[in-house]
């Protein structure tokens, strides 16, 4: 019984490393999720349910929601390989002067990772889309 | 004392947001036992709960750990303040059989004694753990993992307390387990260095956790068989690891290992401790996680492991 718990875990771990290191992915990231319509999808359903949270909400008053979806999108096909140049303001400018809070960034980042799912991405997707995105934190909080 | 400073830090925190915390879910880890935020066995650089930089959380614990003729079970309570430091109380209680305590009689008195009651051997840990460096799931563009440092303060309750036959007679007074195989002190305080780090989407879309914790020690047995031996009293610097796998987004799979320094010898010989983990979690409020835990040897009993089961909350 413990033993056998034991195989499967290392089993599950050797796996996963296996399954990693021979993949190759053919197509991009962004193709793979169905491109600039499965993003359009995606931030939609998010920037609804941002612009009305009752503690990140209030940042997004008066930035029309049409020109936030067009900027993620382009933003996230850039950085998942698609054929996009995200040529709007920077993160950095964008933010400055707004002192966003860690917390608040994070409740955006559960927003964008539901909406992914709701969409219907596998995790492995969301994560590889995470990765992505993360580092964006800083260039968003306490400026 | 120390007890009225968590339930005080509890009162004046009151006006900041509690609830169990923004980040990331799993990102806290589970709470060791020794009361610490990491792995099973090991802390993690990470700090316990889910607390951003403007949050506090608080945290609750119960595990059970049987091996045979030994059980640990131990429970305590944290704090988590702004994503920052994690404070921790950890009260453990190693039960010995009767079948054991017996043989370590036999073993004295040449056979002379075969029979003796049961045994507990109590510890209190109080922890602190401070970040000191890095951001271990958000900086995914380099490699430079979260760094924290931490103390466990480790005091044996049961340093002394003798064993007793059924008789109610105490053949070695004022020597408890940890004294009779050789230890030194009461307590002591392990200092480490851990450094964390999640990576996003690997391998295979999945997330890969990697943890290296570098503890300086006297402990025997983490210190329930007490601190240092009267031919070493130097602490000494030991290692430990964990690799997580989160294989979807409420279930972590991985394994750890952690040195000790086998300063006590003989009976109380020490081995590396391993372990593989199976960590749910349903929700931020709470994870459970089973484990099996490859002790090694224990005294009078060479191969000492088991499972292990535990279940923390976050509020």
């Amino acid at each position: 019984m413990m033993a056998l718990f034991i195989r499967a875990i290392t089993a599950a771990l050797i796996a996963i490393f296996v399954i990693g290191c021979t993949s190759t992915p053919q197509q991009s990231l962004y193709e793979e999720i169905g491109g600039h319509q499965t993003l359009n999808t995606i931030y939609g359903v998010a920037i609804t349910r941002i612009y009305t949270d009752p503690v990140i909400g209030h940042y997004f008053k008066g930035v029309p929601k049409k020109h936030l979806r067009d900027r993620l999108v382009t933003q996230t096909c850039e950085l998942i390989g698609g054929p996009c140049e995200y040529d709007g303001k920077s993160m950095v400018e964008s933010h400055t002067g707004l002192g966003i809070k860690e917390r608040e960034f994070y409740i955006l980042v559960e927003y964008v990772q539901g909406a992914m799912r709701d969409v219907g991405l596998t995790y492995q997707q969301e994560n590889r889309i995470l990765n992505k995105l993360a580092p964006i934190k800083y260039e968003t909080i306490y400026l | 004392m120390k007890k009225i400073f968590l339930f005080s830090l509890l009162l004046i925190s009151s006006h900041v947001f509690a609830d169990s915390g923004s980040r990331l879910i799993a990102s806290g880890g589970i709470t060791g036992f020794e009361g610490t935020a990491g792995g099973g066995i090991t802390p993690w650089a990470f700090i316990g709960g889910y607390t951003s930089k403007e949050e506090i959380s608080y945290s609750a614990n119960v595990q059970y750990l049987s091996l045979n003729d030994y059980t640990l079970k131990t429970a305590g309570l944290g704090i988590s303040l702004f994503d920052r430091v994690e404070l921790s109380f950890q009260r453990q209680r190693l039960d010995i059989s009767s079948g054991l305590t017996s043989n370590v009689f036999a073993l004295l008195t040449d056979g002379a004694i075969t029979n003796a009651n049961s045994a507990t051997i109590e510890q209190d840990i109080i922890g602190a753990k401070v970040k000191i460096f890095g951001d271990g799931v958000f900086t995914q563009n380099d490699w430079l993992p979260q760094l924290a440092i931490g103390a466990q303060y480790k005091k044996n309750r049961d340093f002394d307390s003798s064993l007793s036959l059924p008789d109610g007679s105490v053949p070695l007074p004022g020597i408890g387990v940890p004294l009779l195989l050789g230890a030194k002190n009461d307590s002591g305080t392990d200092i480490y260095l851990s450094a964390t780090k999640l990576w996003l989407g690997y391998p295979s879309g999945y997330n890969l956790l990697a943890n290296l914790t570098a503890r300086y020690t006297r402990a025997n047995v983490f210190g329930l068989l007490g601190f240092g031996s009267e031919g070493d009293d130097s602490a000494k610097l030991e290692w430990e690891g964990s690799l997580a796998v989160l294989i979807s987004p409420t279930t972590a799979i991985g394994t750890e290992f952690r040195t000790q320094t086998n300063r006590l010898g003989g009976l109380a010989e020490e081995d590396t401790v391993v372990d593989a983990f199976i960590a749910y979690f349903p929700n931020k409020s709470i994870s459970i996680t089973a484990a099996y835990v490859d002790l090694g040897n224990l005294p009078l009993q060479e191969g000492s492991s088991g499972f292990y089961l535990t279940v923390s909350g976050n509020f």
